[in-house]
């Protein structure tokens, strides 16, 4: 499949918030723990999109039996994927819709601690961004199984989930490094 | 004494931010939402009238054997009324209820009738009631009115009412679709829109002329037969 723009603005966007997470492990107190939370917040705002993306697909697929936004054919498209009534949502939501919410969460929890580092609620707030994002994991886990195992012509690897799948992960080694920071006195 | 001066831990802010947090996190979740909307607006799908019939990708059975069959793979999206494509009856039934059994000969009736314009497709279910208990053997012999004991918990699938259906009888005995198609009971039957549109649904009589059965909304809906 040829890259696209959107993917390529989604893989720069992963990019991105990977070399801020890179610098601020370089980096000591509040400087890198600002910079940890600008890498996090990048990540779930590539998944924000990526998810939308996703749900966008999903509704041009249902309208038209196909998409101009992703290919349908081959190992590495969305058609199979997100096109497969079977498999294609949770207990009957679109799991971009799903991805929206979820991001959603975890962008308001970093984004809470961006604007004030050094609130009461700081450190609760770490955790609960390791925790949200672990609870998510389970969810990419089982969706990378359903690509590679059980959709129809299996296996496919969706490149847009792949994105939002990557965006949680990252996210999840974001919250684990600041909650490490917090705990550690490091955090300012 | 000197007072030893404590080194200042840097405060938060006095005001809790998380209130603003939510609300830009509404705002951007909102503006992708809307961006989403503009790009691909959203589908309704549903068994209504007037929605996209709810897709499904099954084992079917056309005769000989099972194989792979997806719903919307008959659907014609370029399709437009009054233009060449087939309609598409989706019928659900259990093999074991005496209102589908009796159905079946309705339903040999219709198909030869109508089975230039009109696709059929028979779904099986089995309904939680006790002796509904089916099985693929009870479907295909259903089908097929070939002699199998059980059909309509007790009979002989050979003794059905009306010929051996040509068409294809999906497998959905685990009611994996029935839920999408909010089923009310068996039998129930919807007529689609070649692009898949439910355009008939005996659950909206409001919708239709007093009394209109299948085979009224094939002759007024579909026409020419």
């Amino acid at each position: 499949m040829a890259l696209d723009i959107p993917l390529m603005v989604f893989i720069a966007g992963l990019a991105i918030a990977s070399a801020l997470a890179l610098q601020a492990r370089s980096k000591d107190g509040e400087d890198g723990t600002r910079t940890m939370i600008d890498s996090g917040l990048v990540f779930s705002v590539v998944g924000l999109m990526s998810s939308g993306w996703t749900y966008a697909i999903h509704n041009s697929l249902l309208d038209s039996g196909e998409s101009s936004m992703c290919a349908s054919e081959g190992l590495v498209q969305c058609g199979s994927v997100i096109g497969d009534p079977e498999w294609n949502n949770l207990f009957g939501i679109p799991w971009g819709i799903t991805g929206l919410l979820s991001f959603s969460l975890l962008f308001f929890l970093f984004l809470s601690l961006r604007m004030d580092m050094h609130a009461k609620w700081a450190e609760s707030f770490t955790t609960y961004s390791l925790l949200a994002g672990l609870a998510g994991l389970p969810f990419v886990v089982f969706l990378i199984f359903v690509e590679l195992t059980q959709v129809e012509g299996a296996p496919h690897i969706c490149p847009f989930c792949t994105v939002a799948h990557l965006s949680l992960i990252g996210f999840l080694a974001a919250a684990h490094a600041l909650r490490g920071r917090k705990q550690s006195g490091m955090w300012a | 004494m000197a007072r030893r001066r404590r080194a200042a831990a840097p405060k938060g802010r006095d005001d809790d931010i998380r209130l603003m947090a939510a609300l830009v996190t509404f705002g951007v979740t909102s503006m992708i939402l809307m961006a989403v909307m503009l790009l691909a607006p959203v589908v309704k799908v549903g068994p209504s009238e007037g929605e996209l019939a709810p897709d499904f990708s099954v084992q079917a059975y056309s005769g000989g054997e099972w194989g792979d069959f997806r719903l919307s793979n008959l659907f014609n999206k370029s399709w437009a009324p009054g233009g060449d494509g087939n309609w598409i009856v989706v019928q659900y039934i259990d093999t074991d209820c005496p209102y589908c059994w009796n159905e079946g000969e309705l339903m040999s009736q219709l198909h030869s009738q109508w089975n230039q314009k009109v696709t059929f497709v028979t779904v099986v279910v089995e309904l939680g009631i006790q002796g509904h208990d089916s099985s693929r053997g009870e479907v295909e012999a259903f089908r097929d009115k070939t002699p199998y004991e059980g059909c309509k918990t007790n009979s002989n699938c050979a003794d059905r009412p009306g010929n051996p259906h040509s068409w294809v009888y999906i497998d959905d005995l685990n009611s994996r679709t029935s839920g999408d198609w909010e089923l009310p009971g068996t039998p129930f039957a919807a007529l689609l829109q070649p692009d898949g549109i439910v355009a008939w649904n005996p659950q909206q009589p409001g919708n239709h002329p007093d009394g209109e059965e299948m085979e009224g909304a094939l002759q007024r809906l579909v026409g020419g037969s």
